[in-house]
């Protein structure tokens, strides 16, 4: 390895392989490692309680559970379409994004993961959505949404966990290569694949990094549109609309960058590596986030034509949303996830680190708002009147939502210490481009 | 024994003595040879010495035999199982096969009358009550009270042992203290000695005080109950000059005008008036009847009535005073203010002549109660719509009140008191302390069934046996008698009402042999097989009371209408809809009961018009101070559109402080406010208190919004027919035999739960608390939506039950991933549990929403009744299973098993769902609509069927009749 690719490797590189990790880091860990436990209390106990613990009923058997399944997603779909598209298009920027987007993507997904199944009546049967050939003979429900869904959540852990492992393979070598115990040699020698850096390993590292980049886009549409479809396929007024896989994949993309967009912002604050993620990703990254919103503000003028349009109960469910019990969450996610966005006009607001904080967080919390909106304003006004009922979630839901917040953070924090957070190789790979040039 | 079979009792008997003869005879060898003091026992209390848990087999056994043999084997052979082998013992009974339910018909009493049930036992254990069709009470259904026995009977708070001063005793320390004061008693005339006891129609009963009386000749008789009748008593005395019982014949009505009460609702023939309203509307070639309400407060009738008139309760004496005179029924001049529908009214009446029809409820003063009378004798009706009949319930001659008894206390007159299954220290009016008064008595003695009230205000409790345990006999409205019988080995020992009456006359302390005795003397020759058929059917045939000849008297003149006074709010007491006088506060299916109009569980509130609640401020859940006589009672306000302004309504029953462990402290006690001297309406104040009571009710919002969910037709109005078929992606299901479907007929419905509770009896379905209920998760499989409309003052009423509608194209199957909802190949959407993980996404795409979700293990809670009240041909659902009405597939097995068994087709009406089977109007109707014969299929075709949400091509297989309305001239 040239004595340049050294220099370059060194900050990130280091990272990983310090024994000291810092103060804030252990705070973190903690705070979040905190939320973990909670995480696991609120599981064990609607494991043996059942979902009654929650504040579900009847009509609102979904609560909760699905709104923070379809927020997660949300943030996993668009940090790895994100990270795909940097990678097909060989983009500058994904040098300094793609890995922790692909990271992020990732983690979102197990977060997501924990709610589809643990909000079953019954989850230690999960597996019988799976196709196996059962003694009864009895074969999964292949029109149900959910049968779609189950086909999409783990298509998309295998793709994104894939694509963010492919993608870290010559940089696990890298580890490997400067480590200097033994067990970290072991443990990065393992991961890395007997990576030697040959002419043909790199062939057909690029080969397969971009292939898993390309399954990730029908992917994103696929995953997107199927938490889309078990709304809209249902005979619900408000949900059953053929435009709800749009709003998910455009709102889902907008919520994605901005959590990118938020990680990369607290990385660069967090790890000092702003010659990584220099200014001008961040503002990119910024221009993105701006556009994407803006494509949310689309669908919402667009949500609220259909429902003009649409027949009287669809249009009374709909107006309900935006002027019922419920109104409150539907004007804060526009709030969130599009007025605060257009602070991104402005350059000095694109490269400000507590904007990009505060624009990252605002567009996740109104995604958030939106998705509620959906789950539970969506519901209320159903057929028949007599059922209208209210939903609030209890403590026990919030806990498992904050709880997932905290499983993710720890993901990140692990992710941060013993990973390279930025493409090592990509990166050299973009120095020596320059410097030939 | 098979329907049909003649009953030959001689060739039964001989042979049951040839099978069963030998071990029967054993067991009372085996009494014979017990020590004395057992025998002693024995004969003093033969219920008791059977302490032991109940025997399974041998109550098979004595189930069967008392079915066979009439009740020959009675209750009384707990021995027999002890000391015999376990098995084959019930193999040979006659008429019992293992695994197939055995019905017993008896009688059940609400306020003294009885309505006839059969119940349904299985292995022994009662487990199901239908309504008896040979009846005139019930006409094969049922009310929520009736159907709700059956927990009651398995309800663990019954009282199990005697207890003195709140100490457990043995019963034969209970006989060793009981015998000497019974001696006392006799010798002494039975001076000091009072009885208290509600009023009854019991001809057993009435044979026993009578008896009793003349042993202890001095003692005095009080009758009370908190629902009595005493205004339309004194009414009857003053119009007639002696007591009489109405029974009304709706089938004969053309016009019916009800001032105040709820003739479906509250009346001793309730059912049957509810079954003969629809009889008639359903007559060809007739009008249709018309049924005017004037009431204080929506009734059940009111809800169904073809127009409805509010007004304050203190405006009923006038109303009836004017209606009277504009029809010319007494010589009083109309008074000044006439209200402007009595006119109409006078010329709707007056146009139907002698079928016309007016009644009053039990809460009006006996004032319109006579001027009542009057118009009906004046009419001509008494013969046509109403039969006056000799007192069904007959007043002991010289029997008190319980201000007597009250004031005997006092005066200390009182040595000895006994109460026999009344609570009235709880329903006592509020100016009569009666936990202090019966705690002046030197010795108290109460019977009943829980250790309530009035029995920790006693020295002694002695635990009531349940009338599913018990022998006794009830007349019905119309003075029908009813055998009751035993149905079960007594649960937990304890005496009925009859054997202490008996143990007091000195007679045997056999129930069986007390009834047998009052029918034996009526009967004389051919009595046993009387007896036997009598008991089989349920009915004592040819004991219907005589219409008799009375005569409004001559000098009779109506008082002079008191004028209406304007200050204060009317308050009006009536019997709750689900607890009625607080009896069954301890039953959790009542509890859970949907109130029909409210739709309010787990308690109480005072029921307030909407402008009331404008005037003070109030919203639904506030908490008013009510003020009567100087007593306050904190309650809060249910806003109840129709109700009248300037009134408030109170349901009694609840408040209690020891119904049990699901009754105790639910609810308010309106007794705690209730006047001994105005007990139906009394006049008082209400303010608001800014406090906030919750109230949990089942439906949140009340407006149809204009939808087609509730169709109304004008009589032979003819609908444009459904718009052609809608285009399905799916093809249709192809039915070789039967394809199940039902039809709900919204013009009969009067919303009176009956199918809702006999759901739940028959599908297991949990009870799950009122923190449960208020979170929205109830899990009622048919539910009976209640919406307004027009004006929130005078709105229009509707009911429509909503079962699982059983969908051609079902969008919950599709949508499950795991097929635990499935197409079944005679159209009924069926629910696998075992397969159910728990998505709950079928309830998501059901636009009925009539899914029901085991958010938590409902079957492990307080509320959660005896496994033995379980219906044994239906799983009990365990939780994160969804569930939801399954068309009562059991029932369609069971009947497709005996069609098969006999080589033939299933018959049209064999199959009868339970919510079908307890409806007293026939609302809903079930069967096959493959075969277009069925009654199903011809009602499917009428003009007025049509399908909820018929547009979104969900295709129920339950369709609705709409409801029909006659244009209505107002003014």
């Amino acid at each position: 390895m040239s004595s340049d690719a050294q220099a370059i490797t060194s900050p990130v590189a280091e990272v990983p392989l310090s024994r000291r990790f810092g103060a804030i880091w252990w705070a973190a860990l903690l705070a979040s490692g905190a939320l973990v436990l909670l995480l696991g209390y609120t599981l064990v106990s609607v494991s043996l309680l059942g979902v009654g613990v929650w504040g579900v009923n009847i009509p609102f058997v979904w609560g909760f559970d699905l709104i923070n399944y379809a927020w997660w997603i949300g943030i996993a779909n668009g940090a790895s379409l994100f990270a795909a598209i940097l990678v097909l298009r060989r983009h500058d920027l994904r040098t300094a994004v793609n890995r922790f987007s692909e990271g992020v993507a990732f983690f979102a997904v197990i977060c997501a993961g924990i709610f589809p199944i643990f909000h079953l009546g019954r989850p230690w049967l999960f597996y019988w959505t799976f196709p196996y050939p059962a003694t009864f003979q009895v074969w999964p429900q292949f029109r149900s949404t959910l049968t779609w869904d189950f086909w999409a959540i783990s298509t998309h852990v295998i793709v994104t966990s894939l694509l963010w492992y492919v993608g870290l393979i010559p940089d696990l070598a890298t580890l490997r290569d400067r480590a200097r115990r033994r067990t970290t040699q072991t443990v990065y020698g393992v991961l890395a694949l007997g990576w030697r850096g040959s002419v043909r390993h790199w062939a057909y590292h690029q080969r397969a990094y971009r292939l898993v980049a390309i399954l990730v886009l029908p992917l994103i549409l696929i995953m997107q549109s199927t938490v889309a479809f078990e709304f809209a396929v249902t005979l619900v007024p408000d949900w059953h609309e053929t435009r709800q896989p749009l709003h998910f994949v455009a709102t889902g993309l907008a919520q994605g960058l901005s959590i990118v967009l938020l990680v990369a912002v607290l990385l660069r604050w967090g790890l000092r590596i702003g010659r990584y993620i220099d200014e001008g990703d961040i503002d990119l990254l910024g221009k993105l986030v701006l556009a994407s919103s803006l494509v949310s503000g689309y669908l919402y003028i667009d949500e609220f034509v259909f429902a003009l349009l649409a027949d009287r109960m669809a249009q009374e469910a709909t107006l309900n949303r935006m002027t019922g019990d419920y109104a409150g969450l539907y004007w804060a996610a526009i709030v969130y996830s599009i007025v605060i966005p257009q602070l991104f006009w402005f350059r000095a607001a694109r490269q400000s680190t507590v904007a990009g904080v505060f624009v990252g967080l605002s567009i996740g919390v109104g995604i958030w708002f939106d998705r509620f909106s959906i789950v539970v304003g969506g519901l209320q006004m159903d057929y028949l009147p007599s059922i209208w009922r209210n939903y609030s979630p209890t403590l026990v839901e919030t806990g498992l939502f904050l709880g997932t917040i905290g499983l993710f953070a720890v993901l990140l924090l692990l992710f941060v210490r013993f990973l390279p957070v930025v493409s090592m190789f990509e990166t050299r790979h973009d120095e020596h481009q320059e410097k030939s040039s | 024994m098979g329907e049909g079979t003649p009953f030959d009792l001689d060739a039964l008997r001989a042979r049951l003595a040839a099978e069963e003869g030998p071990r029967l005879w054993r067991s009372l060898e085996e009494l014979a040879d017990a020590p004395d003091i057992r025998r002693y026992v024995e004969a003093e209390f033969p219920d008791v010495v059977q302490a032991s848990p109940v025997d399974r087999r041998t109550l098979l056994k004595l189930m069967s035999a008392s079915l066979a043999l009439g009740g020959l084997a009675g209750c009384n052979g707990g021995d027999a199982g002890k000391k015999s082998p376990l098995l084959s013992q019930s193999h040979n009974m006659p008429g019992y096969t293992p695994g197939v339910p055995l019905t017993v018909a008896t009688s059940l009493s609400l306020n003294g009358y009885g309505r006839g049930v059969l119940v349904k036992t299985q292995e022994g254990r009662p487990v199901k009550i239908e309504g008896n069709p040979l009846h005139p009470a019930s006409l094969g259904a049922t009310d929520v009270f009736a159907q709700a026995e059956i927990l009651a009977l398995y309800d663990p708070d019954r009282s199990g042992a005697p207890l003195q001063n709140g100490s457990p005793r043995s019963w034969e320390e209970l006989t060793n203290f009981i015998r000497p004061v019974r001696n006392e008693l006799v010798v002494a005339e039975g001076r000091g000695l009072h009885v208290l006891m509600p009023p009854t129609s019991s001809p057993t009963l009435h044979r026993l005080v009578a008896q009793a009386r003349q042993l202890f000749p001095l003692a005095q008789w009080h009758v009370f109950s908190p629902i009595d009748d005493d205004n339309r008593q004194s009414a009857a005395l003053t119009v007639f000059g002696r007591d009489v019982d109405l029974a009304y014949d709706l089938t004969q009505a053309d016009t019916i005008v009800a001032l105040g009460g709820d003739i479906f609702a509250e009346e001793p023939g309730h059912l049957r008036y509810a079954a003969d309203y629809q009889e008639r509307r359903r007559m060809q070639g007739r009008e249709l009847p018309r049924l005017f309400a004037v009431e204080a407060r929506p009734s059940l009738a009111g809800t169904r009535a073809d127009e409805r008139i509010v007004l304050r309760p203190r405006e009923f004496e006038a109303f009836a005073q004017a209606l009277a005179a504009s029809l010319g029924a007494n010589a009083v001049p109309p008074p000044p203010d006439v209200h402007p529908s009595v006119s109409r009214l006078a010329g709707e009446l007056r146009r139907a002549g002698s079928r016309s029809l007016v009644v009053a409820g039990r809460e009006l003063p006996s004032g319109v109660h006579a001027l009542v009378h009057a118009i009906n004798a004046h009419m001509g009706a008494v013969g046509t719509t109403i039969r006056i009949l000799e007192p069904v319930r007959p007043v002991m001659s010289d029997a008190r009140t319980l201000d007597d008894l009250v004031r005997a206390i006092a005066a200390d007159q009182v040595s000895r008191l006994v109460i026999l299954g009344s609570n009235a220290v709880h329903t006592a009016p509020a100016d009569i302390d009666m936990a202090d008064l019966v705690r002046r008595v030197p010795l108290s003695l109460h019977l009943g069934q829980h250790r309530d009230e009035t029995a920790v205000a006693c020295h002694w409790h002695i635990p009531e046996a349940h009338p599913l345990e018990s022998w006794g006999d009830l007349r019905a409205f119309d003075g029908t008698v009813g055998l009751r019988q035993p149905v079960t080995m007594p649960l937990k020992p304890a005496l009925s009402a009859e054997e202490f009456l008996g143990l007091m006359a000195g007679q045997n302390v056999d129930g069986r042999g007390l009834v047998q005795a009052t029918w034996r003397e009526a009967w004389g020759d051919g009595f046993e097989e009387r007896w036997a058929r009598s008991l089989e059917n349920g009915i004592v045939e040819g004991t219907t009371s005589p219409a008799i000849d009375v005569a409004v008297r001559p000098e009779w003149v109506p008082k002079p209408t008191p004028p209406v006074a304007s200050a204060g709010i009317d308050v009006v007491f009536v019997p709750d809809p689900s607890v009625w006088d607080g009896s069954y506060a301890n039953n959790g299916w009542l509890q859970e009961l949907p109130k029909p109009l409210t739709k309010l569980v787990w308690g109480n509130a005072a029921l307030i018009a909407p402008e009331t609640a404008d005037i003070f401020g109030l919203s639904s859940g506030d908490a008013v101070d009510l003020t009567v006589e100087g007593r306050v009672l904190r309650a809060p306000v249910w806003i109840l559109p129709g109700h009248a302004p300037g009134a408030v309504t109170l349901p009694l029953g609840y408040g209690r402080e020891r119904a049990g462990r699901i009754g105790n402290g639910i609810g308010f006690d309106a007794y705690a406010l209730r006047p001994s001297q105005r007990p139906w309406i009394a006049t008082g104040g209400i303010r608001a208190t800014g406090e906030r009571l919750p109230l949990i009710s089942t439906q949140q919002h009340h407006s149809l919004r204009s939808r087609d969910i509730v169709r109304v037709l004008a009589p032979g109005e003819a609908p444009a027919r459904e718009t052609e078929e809608q285009p399905s992606l799916y093809p249709e299901w192809p039915y070789e035999e039967h394809a199940w479907g039902m039809v709900i007929d919204l013009d009969a419905c009067i919303g009176c739960n009956a199918c809702v509770i006999a759901c739940q009896a028959e599908n297991n379905i949990a009870v799950v608390g009122p923190e449960e209920v208020a979170k929205g998760r109830e899990m009622h499989w048919l539910r009976v939506d209640r919406y307004y409309g027009g004006d929130p003052a005078s709105p229009d009423i509707y009911f429509q039950p909503v079962p699982c509608m059983h969908c051609e194209k079902a969008p919950c199957e599709v949508v499950c991933p795991v097929n635990a909802t499935v197409h079944s190949s005679e159209g009924l959407n069926d629910m696998v549990y075992n397969r159910c993980i728990g998505t709950r996404t079928c309830s998501n795409n059901c636009p009925y929403k009539v899914r029901r979700f085991n958010f938590l293990d409902y079957q492990g809670t307080d509320y959660t009744p005896s496994p033995d009240a379980m219906n044994p041909q239906v799983t009990v659902r365990d939780r994160g299973v969804m569930e939801k009405c399954t068309f009562c597939v059991q029932r369609i097995g069971a009947a497709r098993a005996d069609a098969r068994v006999e080589g033939r087709r299933l018959r049209d009406g064999e199959v009868a769902t339970a919510c079908q089977q307890a409806c007293p109007t026939q609302a809903i109707v079930f069967g096959d609509v493959n075969d277009p014969g069925s009654a199903v299929s011809r009602l499917k075709k009428s003009a007025r069927n049509y399908a909820l949400l018929g547009d979104l091509n969900t295709q129920p297989r339950t369709t609705y009749l709409a409801r029909i309305e006659a244009p209505m001239e107002k003014g």
